[in-house]
Parts: structure tokens; sequence; C-alpha cells
């Protein structure tokens, strides 16, 4: 009888594995309430249901490499270009991700056929005003955080990070390889402390007097700004200021949460119109209050935290291609790792 | 020859154990490098060097704290020492990267101990004063108080069943307490503590959300990122033959010392229970904050931490589904434990009426699995159902069978089964040796057929066995992460997936829920265990 | 057609893939008889009765309960359905269950329909266990554990009853008292039972004939009486250990002569030819002690046995003789002393080898 029983019990999982219905499969490596809410909107939109594996982009991807032409995922949304492009260069994604909507509200840089930007963020500078003067900080590039006057004096997390990789890649994509490698040894020279913990830690290092300067992302100063990470953070958040590289040459260095669609995606269709509705007013106005990134979309103003604590008024870089991180990664981990980067 | 029910039922149970290890093995030789050789020295060297730091750290912490404690609880009397005695077996209920979450948050910049201090002596510059627990040290505290609570249970086990004559003989020949302690009793207790400590290091070999959480590069991470962030299998050999190699050493430790350790229990002559030695004044006090404090840093700590932040950002409770975790995780504890239990037992039971010597090497191989990092099972378990698909299935026309195991309950629980098999097999198999073979004979010569003997006399019998097991896995279950991570089907979450996902996108505090009722759960079932594992007055 | 109880024909006992007794026939002729198996330990004793319960198989011969095979090298009839019981040596009661509980289940298991049953209490109340009922076995001790298991198996009224060292933990004090007891449980019961145990004095008294086990097979099956007084070989005298063998000549029809208790008469149980080099069985009641004797040996030691003492004396030839002395003769002989032997020496039956 027991026997019997987990028969049953077996036969059942398998059969629910193969349930046809109106929906859309994501693998999703953003894990944002925020994201989750949009989704549910969504279905009660379109009627068509979001099914979620979330998880870290590595995992993800090495499932639907081995999963193949069989994956059940139709898209693959994760934080930075560099991944996405990464993902596109094994053969995992299709072309096909184009619509009257994504052409129109998404600028060329930060789009493919295979992949779209659904959100931006910058990954700038933050430093402490007590300590840093404007005149050091005149003219600052990512080129700069190399020079000796910063000698222990800044904060960045470690070489493994997506976002230190895509914003490296660049640089070589720029000034190339050599050149860059020069550069990663003098970030290294200059760091107060062998790199350790997320883009937060940093900038509350440098609130916290361990460093003068520190590089993260936008909308981390905005999020500790909102209070939602406690009152002690808020009051962090105060002391730190942003300054946005590179204005005076290419502009700041620029990148995106993306939705890739994966090959064989079984839901092609639905997946086009989550996209279309991911890139919508609403949508784009949920993200930037939210998660406090830049909108994709023109029209839509991001979070007031981020508009008068940031400043909107800064040149993006939109020389480099997002989708040139993808490629030079692996250089880029290259060279920071010759260089000691932890 | 006839066919043997039992050789084939154990032959399967190995091949299912042995297909993920074997093609760990297969596919690291298939050469794929395209990855820089200066990367590769330079992370190889790292891992090493990491792995051997952390596993050094983290034994000699556990080996102090749990040995200390066990110590002191079996032998002394003071306050509370009844309290500390299933109290330190709590810490259980904390895996370790929860534990990290809780040191990281509490130290940070800003963090909890900030907080504190303001709020108890007013605004002030205090970041600077407060100690930064992350990276390596981190790592090896989170793990350390998570996982010590082994070796304070085998070392326990071992003092009490020490007989008298071994402390009075220190007594007799008038050493100090000290001296008894390191040169009589530690090392009567050695195999259990050797047992103990090889768990532990082979829990921290195979350590992936902490060790992740603080970016510490270690063998397991390494194989992790070479095989799937950089594709690069050839360099995942490299890495994994030494990790293997790590863990062979540790796996043959711990069987033989097992082995002795039982040998030395068997001999229990001259067993009577123990006075315990009543501590007054300061030494009791010392006694007191020694237990109080390893129980407060590894279990109050942590709690407090993530109760402190679901009560500071109650926004988190709304949102997250805390029935449907809950569920879920039920619903794989109770499919896993089931399957478990059955194939663990039929195999047993097998060994026990066929008693050939070709069975129990069989059944060696089928436990091996425990010793391999979840992480690396998960994916050998992907990347074994993708060839089979292509060059088995696919081949032959079938349509394709990977829905059916990656990204599915079925798939999660054969991982599990692979990797938590010696849970089970063993726990029955200890119930099972403490009933003589003659037992089941007299059964049949009383009249019971083989099916009422097993019905009848075994499972009643093996009834506290089995519950014992049953527990063991959920716990293990409920704390069980990349194997779940990796291989969990849509929509499916549970409270370890749920915390992780939220420490991996810098919301800590969003963990919080699920950690804490992850914790909570947890506590109930060790609670529920603690009976057992501690038992003191039997025989 | 013969009508033998139990009939076993040229077996080889074999346990873990090893032949520990060869080619073993013996029979035990009626219902109620008891039988007892002598050897020393590791012997194969135990092996033959678990290949009678069924717990072993067997490639040849054949063993036959009430004319039915049991086992034979085509044939092997399941343990659960022989209607034998064995009591086995290490404590194989329950151990999840109460004393008390398992003697019933024994009873539960075989359905006892239309046999006359044994009231549980009266075997609970001769085996002296009634006040551990309640307890669990791991509460027990090993001597209790052993008349628990024994009652046990008493209560299914087996056709056939085997007791592997029944009372080997049994303390000394009450050892003789339960033999008396099991005795005549067992002949009230007229249960059928094979003992096997090292004590020969508990197989002489217990059984009605007895196997005497060495070196891989059956030496002797026999009345106790003959195997004592008539051991087969020189095995069997050895194992008992209850006499010695000594040179002597075969000097006529009933006289040999041994070279320091000279000439000794009797009947010889079995032919030798005049002039033959013999060894001769002396037992400790086959010389008697005279002081007025010429013929005096060197007392080397003396054992008090309460109803006697066995003193053993050394010939000159270095052979150590065990001579028994009522315990009530007054004048004990230390040992270096000199001890007289009666004279003329006279043998009831001369066994020889």
């Amino acid at each position: 009888m027991k026997k019997i029983s987990i028969l049953s019990l077996i036969l059942s999982l398998i059969l629910s594995t193969f349930a046809i219905a109106n929906e859309v499969n994501i693998f999703n490596a953003r894990h944002y309430k925020a994201d989750a809410e949009l989704y549910d909107k969504f279905t009660a939109a379109t009627g068509i249901k979001v099914n979620l594996i979330n998880g870290k982009s590595g995992a993800l991807e090495k499932r639907m490499i081995e999963e193949g032409a069989d994956s059940a995922a139709d898209l693959y949304i994760t934080a930075d270009a560099g991944r996405c492009g990464a993902f596109q260069a094994k053969g995992m994604t299709q072309s096909g991700l184009t619509s009257s909507t994504i052409k129109s509200s998404v600028p060329k840089n930060f789009r493919t056929s295979h992949w779209v930007g659904v959100a931006k963020r910058a990954r700038i500078i933050y430093y402490s005003p007590e300590r840093v003067t404007g005149a050091e900080l005149s003219g600052m590039s990512y080129e700069g955080l190399a020079d000796p006057k910063w000698k222990g004096r800044l904060v960045i997390r470690k070489s493994s990070n997506i976002y230190n990789k895509s914003l490296v890649a660049s640089l070589i994509a720029n000034n190339g390889k050599k050149a860059t490698a020069e550069w990663a040894k003098g970030v290294v020279a200059n760091m107060a402390r062998p790199s350790e913990g997320n883009d937060r830690a940093q900038i509350m290092a440098v609130a916290a007097g361990e460093a003068d300067i520190a590089v993260a992302n936008t909308y981390y100063l905005a999020l500790m700004l909102s209070g939602n990470k406690g009152a002690e953070q808020q009051e962090a958040a105060k002391k730190v200021k942003a300054f946005f590289p590179n204005q005076d040459g290419r502009g700041t260095h620029m990148n995106i949460s993306c939705a890739a669609l994966v090959k064989g995606a079984p839901n092609k269709a639905n997946a086009i119109a989550l996209v279309d509705y991911l890139l919508s007013p609403s949508a784009q106005e949920h993200f930037t209050n939210n998660t406090f990134e830049f909108p994709m979309i023109a029209g839509v103003s991001p979070s007031p935290l981020v508009v008068n604590n940031l400043g909107l008024d800064f040149k993006q870089d939109l020389k480099t291609k997002v989708s040139t991180y993808g490629k030079n990664q692996a250089a880029a981990l290259e060279v920071m790792t010759a260089a000691g980067w932890k | 020859m006839k066919f043997n029910f039992w050789y084939v039922s154990s032959l399967s149970i190995s091949l299912i154990v042995a297909i993920p290890i074997l093609t760990v093995f297969t596919s690291f030789f298939q050469d794929t490098s395209n990855y820089f050789e200066i990367l590769k020295q330079t992370f190889f060297f790292e891992y090493i060097f990491n792995s051997l730091t952390l596993l050094i750290g983290v034994l000699f912490l556990t080996f102090v704290l749990g040995a200390g404690s066990a110590y002191v609880v079996s032998f002394y009397q003071f306050p509370g020492a009844n309290f500390f005695k299933w109290a330190l077996i709590l810490s259980f209920a904390v895996p370790p990267y929860i534990y990290a979450y809780s040191l990281f948050a509490f130290f940070e910049n800003y963090g909890t101990a900030f907080t504190i201090l303001k709020y108890l002596f007013g605004d002030g510059e205090y970041n600077k004063h407060i100690p930064k627990f992350s990276g390596m040290f981190g790592l090896i505290l989170s793990i350390s108080f998570s996982l010590y609570a082994y070796v304070y249970i085998l070392a326990r086990s071992s003092f009490l069943y020490q007989s008298q004559n071994l402390i009075e003989l220190g007594k007799n020949l008038g050493f100090s307490k000290f001296k008894s302690f390191y040169s009589i009793i530690l090392p009567a207790a050695r195999p259990a503590i050797v047992a103990g400590l090889s768990l532990v290091a082979m829990e921290t070999l195979a350590e992936f959300g902490a060790v992740d959480f603080f970016s510490v590069n270690t063998l397991t991470t390494g194989i992790y990122n070479a095989w799937i962030t950089f594709d690069d299998l050839a360099f995942a050999n490299r890495i994994s033959f030494f990790l293997l190699l790590f863990i062979f050493i540790l796996f043959l430790t711990e069987n033989l010392s097992r082995k002795k350790a039982r040998y030395h229990l068997e001999a229990k002559g001259g067993f009577k229970k123990k006075e315990k030695i009543k501590l007054c004044g300061a030494k009791s006090l010392f006694a007191f904050i020694f237990c109080f404090s390893l129980f407060f840093l590894s279990f109050l700590f942590p709690l407090s931490q993530m109760l402190y932040w679901t009560i500071k950002f109650p926004e988190n409770l709304v949102g997250i589904q805390i029935t449907d975790l809950l569920l879920n995780t039920l619903y794989l504890v109770s499919i896993s434990s089931l399957v478990l239990l059955f194939f663990a037992l039929i195999s047993n039971y097998g060994n026990r009426v066929s008693n050939k010597k070709t069975l129990n090497a069989l059944s060696t191989l089928s436990i091996s699995g425990y010793a391999i990092p979840g992480v690396i099972l998960a994916i050998a378990f992907i990347t074994f159902v993708a060839w089979f698909d292509e060059n088995l299935i696919k081949a032959l026309g079938f349509l394709s069978i990977k829905k059916i195991f990656i990204g599915s309950v079925l798939g999660l629980v054969i991982v599990y089964f692979v990797r938590f098999y010696s849970l089970a097999f063993n726990g029955i198999k200890s119930g099972y040796e403490k009933m003589n073979i003659s037992v089941d004979e007299s059964a049949y010569l009383l009249g019971y057929s083989k099916t009422k003997t097993f019905l009848n006399i075994h499972i009643p019998y093996l009834r506290n066995s089995l519950l014992f097991v049953i527990i063991l896995i959920s716990l293990e279950i409920i704390r069980e992460l990349p194997i779940t991570l990796i291989l969990r089907p849509f929509n499916f979450e549970t409270f370890a997936t749920t915390a992780y996902i939220s420490a991996s996108e810098d919301l800590l505090e969003a963990a919080a829920v699920p950690s804490l009722c992850l914790i909570i759960i947890a506590s109930f079932f060790i609670l529920l265990t603690s009976k057992y594992i501690l038992r003191d007055n039997d025989e | 057609m013969n009508n033998n109880f139990l009939e076993i024909k040229n077996v080889s006992f074999k346990a873990g893939g090893k032949t520990k007794v060869k080619n073993v026939s013996f029979s035990i002729e009626n219902k109620g008889d008891i039988i007892c198996l002598l050897g020393p330990s590791g012997v194969g004793k135990t092996t033959i009765l678990r290949t009678i319960a069924g717990l072993e198989k067997i490639k040849s011969g054949s063993i036959k309960l009430k004319d039915k095979i049991l086992s034979s090298a085509k044939d092997h009839i399941e343990p659960e359905n022989r209607n034998i019981s064995l009591s086995f040596q290490e404590n194989s009661l329950f151990p999840h269950y109460t004393v008390e509980k398992n003697i019933h289940l024994g009873a539960e298991a075989k359905k006892l329909n239309g046999k006359k049953k044994v009231s549980p209490k009266k075997i609970i109340k001769l085996l002296n266990i009634e006040k551990i009922l309640s307890k669990y076995p791991h509460q027990i001790s090993a001597g209790e554990a052993q008349r628990v298991a024994l009652a046990r198996s008493l209560v299914t009224q087996p056709d056939l009853l085997l007791l592997d060292e029944p009372l080997s933990n049994v303390d000394q004090s009450f050892k003789e008292e339960i033999q008396v007891q099991l005795k005549k449980l067992l002949h009230d019961l007229k249960i059928t039972t094979i003992i096997v145990t090292h004590d020969s004095y508990e197989a002489f008294y217990l059984g009605s004939k007895c196997g005497v086990i060495l070196n891989d097979q059956l030496k002797q099956y026999d009345d106790p009486y003959n195997v004592y007084h008539f051991p087969n070989s020189v095995e069997v005298v050895n194992f008992l250990n209850r006499g010695i063998l000594i040179p002597a000549k075969v000097t006529g029809e009933n006289s040999l002569e041994n070279e320091d208790l000279g000439t000794i008469k009797g009947n010889f149980i079995k032919h030798y030819p005049k002039g033959s080099d013999v060894k001769l069985l002396l037992q400790p009641e086959d010389l008697e002690h005279d002081d007025k004797s010429n013929l005096k040996l060197e007392v080397v030691d003396r054992k008090f046995r309460g109803t006697n003492f066995i003193y053993t004396l050394k010939t000159t030839t270095n052979h150590l003789i065990p001579v028994l002395v009522h315990s009530h003769h007054i004048h004990q002989h230390q040992v270096d002393e000199k001890f007289g032997i009666k004279r003329p020496i006279y043998i009831d039956h001369i066994v020889c080898f």
C-alpha cells in the first residue's frame, strides 16, 4: 500500500509539470518586491500568469543552458548588461525581442534584438564633503580613481562583482586593455581597505570615515535616504554626496536592468507583452519609486529622492555601447585580478 | 543464481547515489578550458589557502566550544547546567548563512551595534570603534557557532559513557582537574571528538550560503564559479580533485573514528552513573558564564537580530507568503523523509536478512553522498540528466525527460536523497544494531513470517529511530540551501531560499522574516529530538 | 519405515559457508525424550540447533521430524512453519516489549489450535520470573533473560525444543534447582528437547542420551552412563577430563600389567591379544585407598569436593592418576606425602585404547 501511494505521488508530480496554461516563465535574478508587484499587475491586466524562478544569475544561466531547447524559460531578467551580453554570446538568447513599444521607447544604446534594458542606473563616485574638496573633485573621471592623491582614501567592492566588471569592461572599450591594467594597479594602490561588502557598505564606509570616496550605483544612496534601511542609515547617507564622473568627456558609465528573450522560449509572444508592459509609464514609475533606478523611457521622472539628492542633469555615456560589457568581461576580470584586486 | 531482491535494491540505491558523484568526475575530464592561466594560478592558490584557513579556524573554534561546553555540562553541577544541556544544541537551528547575516548586520557601519550605542550614549562616532566581522573572520565565526553542536553532542555522549574508573584514576594519581581533563578524559573521548570534527569539516567544505555571502572563495565556491560562471570544466576538475581529496580523508577519518567511538562505548565495564561535581562560588559563576555566552552567541544573538529587524521593518511582513513557504517546506520534508525512510529501511533490512559482504560494501558506497557539497551534487545532477536525455532518450526518439527531473519536486527529492541518505541509513542502522539477529530468529521460530517479523517486531522496535531520522532529515531540509536554490520549480520558495534571495539583493532586513521562521521551526524540531540526542540514563 | 520422532541422517552442518560438523546421524526415538549435545565451545553445537530449527540450510542428508522431511538437499521448510522452538544463548528477547509481553507473544504467534494449553502462569512461576514480568529486557540480568526466553519457548508447546546453553548465565547456587525443575517440567509437558551444553554434569543429568561433538564430528551418541563409562575414543576421554590414560600391557583374558600399579584385573569390554601394548583408562573411582597397602604413590594435589576428595597421584613415569576418597575419611594426606592404593586392583570394566 505504501508503494502504491508513493507511486501515485510521483506520478502526480510528473504530470503536474506538463500542465499547459497562458503563462510566461521568467528566470529572475532581480529580487525586488517591487518587481513581484509589477508581475502581479501584469497578470491582472492581461490574464497571463507569470511563473518565477528566483536565483543568482550564474545558477539560473547554468540551468537554462543545461535544460537547452527543453527549457521552459521565456525571459531572463537580470541586473547588468554585461550578463545579458555574455548570455547572448553563449547562444542562449534569440532575436525577436522587438516591438513598436520597445523600438519607440528604449534608446538604441540600451537594447539589442535579443535583450532590452528596462531600467537604468549609473555607477558613480560618492564622497565625503567634509574631507574632499571641490578642487580635488573637479573634472574627476573613472580614470582619475588611479590618481595617487586618493591613496588610502578609496573604497570599492570586489572584482568578482558584475557592476565592477562592466565598469572595467567599458574602460577597456575606451582606453584599451593595457592602459586599463595600469589603471587597475593604481586603484588597488589607493584602496583604504581590501575590497569587501556591497555597494551600500562602500557608501557607509565613507559616511563612517573609513574612506573619503567610494564607487557605487546610484540607487543605493536613494535607498538609504528613503529610510527603508532605518533611521541610522538615512542619517549616514546625508553625510555623503554624489559625484557624476567623466562629465567633461564621454559621460558617466551607465548600466541597465535587462530582460533577455531565451532561445526556444515557449511563450515568446507573452514574453514580449511582458517587456512591453515593463516599459509602460506606470510600470516605469513603479520602478523608479521603489528601486530608485532611472526610468528607461522618456516622460517618466526618477524618484524625487534621486532628483533632489543626486541630480538629473548629468551627461550619460551613450557612446560606449552596453553590449560591449559582456564582450570585455573576461578581460576586465583578468586585469583586476592581475592587479591584486580582491 | 536466483534473483536476489535485496541485492538488486541495494545496488539501485547505490547507483542513484553514485550517478552524480561519477558525473562530477567524468564531466570534469572534458577539456574545455578557455580561461586564462594567470587567473587560474591566482585563484587556485587562493581557493586552497582560503579553504585551509577556514577549516583550521572552524575546527579550532568548534573544538574549543564543543568539547569545552560538553566537558563543563557533563562533569559539573552548576546553576542552569540542566538547561544548557539541551539549550546548547539549539544552535543547530541557525544555519551558517543566517548567522552570517546577523553577524554582518550587527557590526556593520550604522548597524545594530551602532543603534544600540547611540540609544545608550547618544550621538557619537561609534563606527570606528565597532569591530567589523566580515570576510574570512566573520565566516569562521558564523560556521563555528552554527556547527559546534556536532562536537558538543558527540563529545558529551562520550564523556557520559566514560567509566567512573577513569576519572577516579585521575584522582588516584593526584592529577589536577585540568590535567585529568587533558591527559585522561580528553584522550578517551578522542574518537568521538574526531568524528564530530570531521562532520564539522565536511559541512564547512560544503557550506555555500555563508561563504557566498562573505564572498570568500573556497574550493567549493571555486568549483561553482569555474563551472557556472566560466564554463571551465578543466579548471573545475583541478579544484574538485583537491576538494574530493580533502573530503575523502575526512570521510575515512569520520568512519574510522565512529567505529572506534562505538568500541569505546561498548567497553562499558565499570559503568555507573557518575556523580557530577558540584561547583560553587566563582567556579560555578565561570561555568555559567561560559555556557550562557555560548548559548547567547550561538542562538539568542542571531534570533534577536532577526526579531529586531522583523519589528523594525514590519513592512517586510506584508507580501511574504508565510503559509506558502511553510507548506512548501513541509511538502519537501514529508516526501523526502518518506522516500528516504522507505529505501533506508529496505536496504537495512536487506543487509540484516542476507548478511552479505557485497551488500555491506554497496551500502557504504551509498552513504558517501553526504560528503559531497550540495552545490556540486545539484549541478552534477542537472548535467547528468541533460546528458542522459540528449544521448539516450532523444536518440531513441522519446520525449525529453528533462522537465520531469530538472525544476521539479521529483528532482529535488532525488538529490536530497543522495545527500541525506546516510542520515536515514545510519539512523536506522544504529537502531538495528542494538537488536541481536537472534531476536529475528526467535520471531521466526515463534511462527512469525519474515514480513510479519518486519512489521510486528522491527517497525515497533525501530519506531524511535525512525522518528529521530525523520526529524533529522526535516531539520536538514529546512536549512538546506544550494540544492533547493538550483533545482526548485517555478514559483516555489522555501524559508531558506527566500532568505538567501533577499540577502543576495542587499535586502538583509527582508531576509529577517523568513530567517526568523526558519529558526523557530528548526528549534521546534530540535526540541522534539533533544530527548533522543541527549538521552543519558539509557542502559 | 522407522518410527523415530526425530531423525538426522548424514547431515553436514554449515554456518557462514564453513562446515562445522560433518556427516552427522542421530535420532530421538520417542516424543518427550531429552537429549544433550556436549562439546567444547566453537565446535558447532549451536550450528546443529540452528540447522534443525531451519535457520541454516543443508546440502546433503536429511532431517526428519515425525517422518516429515524438514531439511534436505532439495527441501527446506521455513523456520516459522516448523513448530520448533530455539532458545538462544544470547539475549533474544524483543527489546521493546516487557517480559510478560515477550512470553505472551510466543503463545499468540502460534495458533495453539486444539492443543492443550499450558498455563503460562505455571511456567512463569516455575522459572521464578514472576517478579520481573513488568520489566524490559535491558533491565534484567542475563540469567533472568535466559529464563524468560525459556519461558517464551515453553508456552508455545513446540514439537521440538532446542535449548542453547540454557543455564550458562544462571547462578551456580540456583542452577541445580533449575535443572531439576526444568527436567520435571519438560517431562510433564512431554516436550522433546535437545539441549546444548559444555557442562558434562548438566548433560548427564538432563539427557536420556548424550552426543559428544569433537573435531567436527559426532564422536559418540549414547546413554550418559555409557558415555562416561565406555567412552569410545581417546578424544572423548580427554574432553570429559575425568580419567587418564596410562600405558599397560595385556597379560591375559582379564588382566593387564602397569609399571607402577602392577597387575590389574577386570573385564575387558573389547578383546585385545595377549602382549599388546594399550592405554588403560583410569577413572577416579577405579582405585581405592588403603593405608596398609605397600603400593604407594606420591600426592601432588588434593581437591576437596565437599562429598569427596580427589587426590592426584604421580607415578614414577610421571602420569597423574586421580583417586576418589570419601570425604569422611578422617586422616588426610598432604601434598608430598605417600598415598597407599589397595591391591589387588580390580576394575569392573576395562576400557583400553
